[in-house]
């Protein structure tokens, strides 16, 4: 670390002033850092002050004075927003509350974060919503919950929820996440319904036809492992049904619209690429596990997705040239999506970059030992991975994969639009003066290792367990807040 | 049991093949096998072959040694092939055939085999529906893991005990150059995904031949850029022709009814009609091939009754020689210790 870099660090240091999780931040100077600002679509060298919870001063430095400090420091940046997480409660809080999942949230950077209704009973009706809302209230975390509202009743797929109801309950989405809205005929009403509420549907695009009893991405992997396939076809299969629907819907509720979640293949995001060509009214969002992690995974490997393809982008061979370095089988890389192939995952951040998916989620999705710990066959789907976002997305911005404005712009105004878009949400100004300080401080020039210990999360399952990731957060401020510090 | 020899310090005496350079603690595929390791086994085995052939077919090697044989899945000739491997070398043999039932009133693997080791098991043979169960089992054995077939993905001693099979009967005892062709369900297939590693290991032309709907996935594999250890490739085909085609060995895999009511065959018929090994079939292939099946067989099905009873069908062979590469194995892995292992567990 260079020492203007350390000074900078230094500086951050003594945001102890900035207090214990909960209290308001009542005096904070964060000198000589990196700002990245993506609500006013400027980044560079500056100090910030915050007192009282408010950004008091923010100076962005020039000439002499920004000698020497660079992105590879300590930055600071607009707190995170995550438009897909699963908190489990109520009804799993086994394996995640609200509140631990909040301030799981907050040591990743998060300030805002969307619960998905896959809960027990299924976050479907206005009771469930206010429910969530005050075991969020209770945890005293100051990072804000949003909720997104089941599509169907119990998401049983059959009838519609009380969408009206919690839309005036003030859900932000409908999803009926873990499982598709399987019928069309239910997804075509719902698309319709919900757009007259002014509300997106939030679709996991799966013909679960093609994935009944599928354990791992249909290719090498899979073959070799004797792992029932997962194919890519039905995901894509799914979005182009999805996409036919929205453009029917729309013609008569202009006001539809369709959000494709984790999309994790290479031909589904070329659909949306041409749906959004077409002006659709489509977004969609991938996650750090399909941009960084691949099926190889499965079978041992435990290399970036950018270093498991050739110099012509073709997947290279683990069996081959020595990348099975872990055991094979590892329940904690079992996910839905799976994790696909190094072209899939080239295309994922392909997609991030020219703007056809508009926004990173984590689909943080923790589960218990019993759940996770058993066969590859038998496990439950999901990563533990809200804590570990952003150390996935600047190993990528290491490698030149992505751009840290970019993969900042893909947590923060990415995830903002469309929240603007689907709930009428106001961007959060950003690191301006007179705002209240929203924001995460992280060192690019440190690492820090994936523990059970250090997720606080009660999810540990990680397939990145051991792993040390760059840019350890220093300090999370949520609505003027500490959220998270980890400052001596 | 601490002033009885160990098997190691035995071995000198009774089996006569040089264990030293074992360093394998589990056995849960063949892809980790080197070909020496591979040649070891064979010839542990022949050592076995000549106990077999004793009047009094039984050694002491691993004995006061327990040896759980735990099955999560029916099977008969497997799991007793294990035990009378493991008898005849003096193991003391408990059999658990766990049901499915015990899966689903929410008994874990993990639990199952921390309650196995702390009844005193030293050695675990197991088989599982689920493909990868063994490695998890291994995670948590303190002692040696036998995977005796989890799901479609391996069946080494299978694999194992058909090679020895080939040496045996193909002049000059090698595989290299040879054409094998594996026949039938290949998607479904353990005993064919152990083979593609030993095959290709020991040198073979393989080719792997069945319908289009059960090779789903194969062509990825066999397509690969690199190789195994030895050489690499293999065939994928529907050309059931082209596949026996000079032959030196042609091995038929058992076709299961519930594949047509899940729509990847017609019928049985049919399958009988195109793939199904005859004579007349048989007769593209050299004429001395030898014909294998890993059992049990639907005859009639996926070989003619005719073809099964040729001198060259070596399908009870296989049987008698499963017992002896078990043996070696058991064996073998007695040998190993956590401490002393070459499988990171």
């Amino acid at each position: 670390m260079a020492p203007e870099e350390r000074k900078a660090g230094r500086s951050a240091g003594r945001a102890r002033a900035a207090g214990t999780v909960g209290t308001v931040v009542g005096d904070l100077e964060i000198s000589r850092a990196w700002l990245v600002d993506p609500y006013a679509g400027r980044e560079g060298p500056g100090d910030i002050v915050v007192e009282r919870g408010v950004i008091t001063a923010v100076t962005w430095l020039t000439g002499a004075a920004a000698k020497g400090i660079g992105p590879d420091g300590v930055v600071v940046a607009p707190g995170f927003i995550d438009l897909h997480a699963h908190l489990r409660e109520p009804g799993f809080e086994d394996a995640e509350t609200v509140a631990t999942g909040l301030a799981a949230a907050a040591h990743g950077g998060f300030t805002r974060v969307c619960a998905m209704p896959n809960t027990s009973p299924a976050t479907d009706d206005a009771g469930v919503v206010g429910r969530v809302r005050s075991a969020a209230a209770a945890s005293g975390s100051p990072v804000a919950l949003d909720v997104i509202g089941a599509v169907t009743v119990g998401r049983a797929g059959e009838r519609l929820a009380a969408l009206g109801e919690m839309a005036d309950a003030g859900v932000v989405g409908f999803s009926d996440d873990g499982a598709p809205v399987k019928s069309p005929v239910l997804m075509a009403h719902a698309l319709r319904y919900a757009g007259m509420l002014g509300r997106p549907i939030v679709e996991h695009a799966e013909e679960s036809a093609l994935t009944a009893g599928a354990e791992a991405h249909e290719g090498l992997v899979a073959a070799v492992l004797g792992l029932r396939g997962w194919p890519a076809a039905a995901e894509e299969s799914a979005v182009a049904r999805d996409l036919a629907l929205l453009a029917q819907v729309v013609r008569d509720v202009p006001g539809a619209r369709l959000h494709l979640t984790h999309l994790s293949t290479a031909a589904a995001l070329d659909l949306v690429r041409h749906a959004k060509a077409a002006a659709l009214p489509v977004t969609c969002d991938v996650t750090p596990h399909h941009l960084a992690l691949t099926d190889e995974w499965v079978a041992g490997a435990r290399r970036w997705a950018w270093e498991a393809v050739d110099a012509d982008g073709a997947a290279r061979d683990p069996w081959t040239d020595g990348a099975l370095v872990a055991g094979p089988y590892d329940p904690a890389c079992r996910v839905n999506p799976p994790l696909r192939d190094p072209v899939d995952a080239a295309a994922v951040r392909a997609a991030l970059r020219d703007g056809t998916a508009d926004a990173v989620v984590t689909d943080h999705a923790p589960h218990t030992v019993v759940d996770k710990e058993v066969e590859f066959g038998l496990a439950a789907n999901g990563i533990s991975g809200i804590e570990t976002a952003l150390g996935v997305l600047l190993a990528a911005v290491d490698a030149g994969e992505l751009t840290l404005p970019g993969a900042i712009v893909s947590l923060t105004a990415g995830p903002a639009r469309l929240l603007g878009l689907w709930a009428g949400r106001p961007a959060p100004a950003g690191l301006v003066e007179g705002a209240p300080a929203d924001l995460v401080v992280f060192d690019r020039g440190e690492r820090w290792t994936v523990t059970r210990e250090a997720l606080r999360s009660r999810g540990k399952n990680t397939p990145l367990a051991g792993r040390d990731l760059p840019g350890r957060v220093l300090l999370t401020v949520a609505a003027g807040r500490v959220a998270f510090t980890d400052l001596e | 049991m601490t002033d009885q020899p160990t098997p190691a310090s035995e071995s000198a005496v009774v089996i006569g093949a040089d264990v030293t350079h074992w360093r394998h603690r589990h056995l849960l595929d063949v892809d980790t096998l080197t070909f020496d390791e591979i040649d070891l086994v064979m010839r542990t085995t022949d050592a076995m072959k000549e106990i077999l052939a004793r009047p009094i077919a039984k050694v002491p090697a691993l004995r006061g040694r327990a040896v759980t044989i735990l099955f999560y899945e029916a099977s008969t000739r497997t799991r007793v092939s294990f035990e009378v491997a493991a008898k005849n070398l003096s193991a003391d043999v408990v059999n658990i055939a766990a049901s499915a039932s015990s899966v689903t009133k929410g008994e874990s693997l993990v639990d199952t085999i921390r309650t196995v080791q702390a009844l005193g098991a030293q050695m675990l043979v197991m088989r599982h529906g689920t493909s990868g169960a063994p490695y998890l089992a291994a995670e948590h054995f303190n002692g040696n893991v036998l995977n005796g077939g989890d799901g479609w993905h391996a069946h080494p001693t299978q694999a194992l005990l058909d090679l020895y099979t080939m040496r045996g009967r193909l002049p000059g005892g090698s595989l290299r150059g040879r054409k094998v062709v594996i026949l039938g369900d290949v998607l479904h297939s353990r005993v064919a995904r152990s083979n593609i590693w030993s095959l290709t290991a020991a040198g073979a032309d393989l080719w792997l031949c069945g319908p289009s709907t059960l090779l789903r996935g194969l062509d990825a594999w066999a397509g690969r850029a690199g190789g195994f250890p030895g050489h690499g490739r293999f065939t994928v085909t529907s050309d059931v022709d082209a596949a026996l085609r000079d032959a030196d060995v042609v091995m038929a895999l058992r076709i299961q009814k519930e594949r047509m009511d899940s729509g990847l065959l017609p019928s049985l018929r049919e399958y009988t009609q195109r793939f199904g090994l005859t004579l007349e079939r048989l007769a593209g292939a050299r004429p001395d091939a030898i014909v294998m099946h890993p059992g049990p067989m639907n005859e009639g099905v996926e070989i003619d009754p005719a073809v099964v009873a040729l001198d060259r069908a070596v399908i009870t062979d296989q049987v008698t020689n499963g017992v002896a590469v078990r043996m070696a194995l058991l064996y073998l892995l007695a040998g190993v210790h956590a401490e002393e292992t070459a499988d990171g567990a």
